[in-house]
């Protein structure tokens, strides 16, 4: 047996279906319970099968949602205008939207981040209460962050920004920190000034690694959000997955959780390509 | 020494395993902070439910939920009974098709539940403006109803109503003061109008009787054959009565009661009566198998039925309100007969009436 060597080399058979195994496994599990309460009472909600998923799914794609007003007959529009008035893509587009928004927020945090590290006037000035800052629970304090910024899209980013920038700028003031001193001073004895050491020695060094450290980011970035969305919201993906918990959607909110996870995989597959075109000499994970 | 650990352990184990042999069926009661379902935890305290369980030859087990998890696990049959609203007994299990049956008629909401507004906004002045309340809940029924009562039904298209979490609502409507409208519950509601320039524009008094609090069971656990389920059910229902009979008393005995039942709840005796001004409580069992086999009951739940069905509460497949039915004590039914997943019994209540518990 083999199995437990260092050396060992799977075969493709092996290595598919070892890689699978578990997927196998869930799936099957959950639709054989989900049968099994079928039988016991048809109308159970709690595990929909696959076929009430896939329903819930056409539903959710190409029905109006509730609120959406000033749509026509259904029956006479194109699949394509019937899905844009879905509540699917109305809640994507609104979660986009806070998300993209966010991110686009979170990024002067890099530069927060490297500033600090590189000069010593603005390291003291931010790192004591960004240290002390990146501490705080910030879905705790939502009372004052409503009194703040109200409850509506500005608290939302707001509150995804006070809970990952912290981490963001901290990551890249230690990554800047790392560049070795001696980079730093062959720079100026070859005649660069205190800027261009910043942004075309060290900057461009830690970048692949800053953008890393945001798509380890990602998930805190959705779980905010969510949290978000579930305190006060008209509209957005974890706003549809709270009304539907009202009355157990779970047909619907199953897709829509899976959904979500593939958004997110896209997301990060999108900034890991990305990070590999801008930095083809960068060959870490 | 360790000769005397085993011996003590094998006498644990013999004691254990005889016991075992008579182990009374044990069944779990789920029920969530809220003034009329706070007794169901003093009744454990107090020893109440412990002597009727004796009396009956069954074990109770009360656990406390948050109250939508508290759903969840009734659904789930996690626990066997559950404190609910009549419409939340509709749209939740009985619609996932779980048979459940309302044993105790609990108390009505007479005030508890309102619509708050800021700066004396009338009712017709509500449309265009956003409405902050945990939506398909009784908050919602209730502002519609509130709507509907003043003629502006035609005009609830325009109203946005917005998600907020009933945990972060005070909070949110009371600091941003941009929001003009909320529809809450007690004890948010007095945490709310304790804001500066909130007014109460409308409340469950002004629909007695349309938004009750039960206690439901689930009716394949009555419907055991052993007549577990059903002494189960006649243990849990003597000692409310017997606890509301403690808790309805005038003068310092009532008064210690009341005070030990809102300390459960980390409330005040000054508080908990507050809340129980705004609550018509049914202290007897008379007057509460008189609400349930009351025409009243039927209008009620026609009102609610046809609510929830309209919002998509009874789920997206349910093609007609009368796919969810609902069967009364004269066994009358409302939708169709063969599809009767909501029925409430007023025989326990009417036994503990009867003196015959």
């Amino acid at each position: 047996m083999s199995v437990l060597q260092i050396h060992a080399q799977p075969g493709k058979t092996t290595v598919w279906t070892l890689s699978w195994f578990l997927f196998a496994v869930g799936i099957t599990a959950y639709f054989w319970v989900s049968s099994q309460r079928h039988i016991e009472n048809p109308d159970d909600r709690v595990m929909p099968t696959l076929r009430q998923m896939g329903q819930g799914v056409v539903d959710a794609a190409l029905k109006p949602a509730e609120e959406d007003q000033g749509v026509g007959d259904a029956d006479q529009q194109s699949i394509l205008t019937r899905f844009r008035h879905g509540m699917l893509w109305k809640d994507t587009e609104a979660t986009g939207r806070r998300f993209f928004i966010s991110m686009a927020v979170l990024f002067p945090a890099v530069l927060i981040g490297l500033h600090m590290g590189m000069f010593p006037y603005v390291g003291t000035f931010f790192l004591r209460f960004v240290l002390f800052f990146d501490k705080i629970v910030a879905l705790s304090l939502l009372p004052i962050l409503f009194i703040a910024f109200g409850i509506d899209e500005l608290a939302k980013v707001m509150l995804i920004v006070i809970g990952v920038a912290p981490t963001i700028i901290l990551d890249a003031f230690n990554l800047t920190r790392s560049v070795p001193r001696e980079q730093i001073v062959k720079g100026f004895t070859l005649g660069a000034s205190d800027f261009s050491v910043t942004y075309r020695i060290v900057f461009k060094q830690i970048l692949p690694r800053v953008l890393n450290s945001i798509r380890l980011n990602l998930k805190a970035v959705m779980l905010f959000l969510f949290a978000g969305e579930m305190i006060a919201s008209t509209d957005g993906l974890a706003y549809r997955i709270a009304l539907l918990r009202r009355h157990m959607g779970m047909d619907t909110i199953i897709p829509y959780v899976l959904w979500v996870a593939l958004l997110l995989f896209l997301v990060d597959l999108g900034m890991r390509l990305l990070n590999r075109q801008l930095h083809p000499w960068f060959r870490e994970a | 020494m360790r000769k005397l650990l085993l011996l003590t352990f094998s006498a644990i184990m013999f004691g254990s395993s005889l016991f075992g042999a008579g182990t009374p069926p044990s069944f779990t009661v789920g029920w969530s902070v809220y003034v009329g379902w706070d007794p169901y935890q003093y009744m454990v305290r107090s020893g109440i439910l412990q002597k009727w369980a004796d009396k009956y030859s069954v074990a109770i087990k009360v656990q406390r939920f948050d109250y939508a998890p508290s759903l969840d696990a009734f659904v789930a049959k996690n626990i066997d009974a559950c404190t609910m609203t009549n419409m939340e007994a509709l749209d939740m299990p009985a619609a996932a098709g779980v048979d459940t049956t309302a044993v105790i008629v609990g108390d009505y909401s007479n005030g508890n539940d309102a619509v708050l507004v800021r700066h004396n906004r009338p009712l017709n002045q509500v449309p265009g403006q956003r409405v902050l309340l945990v939506e398909k809940t009784v908050s919602q029924y209730l502002f519609e109803r509130a709507m509907t009562l003043n003629n502006l039904a035609a005009e609830l298209k325009r109203v946005k109503y917005v998600n907020t979490s009933d945990s972060d609502i005070a909070g949110a409507f009371l600091g941003d003061t941009s929001q003009e409208v909320v529809v809450t519950w007690k004890p948010l509601v007095s945490q709310i109008l304790k804001g500066k320039g909130i007014t109460s524009i409308f409340d469950s008094s002004k629909i007695p009787g349309e938004i009750l609090d039960l206690l439901v069971v689930r009716t394949e656990v009555l419907n055991r054959p052993d007549g577990s389920g059903q002494r189960f059910a006649k243990a849990v229902v003597g000692a409310w009565y017997e606890l509301l009979a403690q808790m309805s008393k005038a003068g310092p005995d009532g008064d210690k009661v009341l005070s030990a039942v809102a300390a459960v709840s980390e409330d005040t005796l000054a508080s908990y009566r507050e809340q129980l001004s705004t609550t018509h409580m049914f202290y007897t069992p008379q007057s509460a198998v008189e609400m349930a086999s009351s025409q009243q009951l039927k209008t009620t739940m026609e009102l609610v039925r046809q609510f929830c069905f309209s919002h998509g509460l009874l789920g997206e497949k349910t093609s007609s309100a009368d796919d969810v039915a609902i069967r009364f004590p004269d066994g009358s039914i409302q939708g169709k007969k063969e599809r009767v997943r909501l029925r409430f019994d007023s025989s326990y209540m009417q036994m503990a009436a009867g003196g015959k518990l």
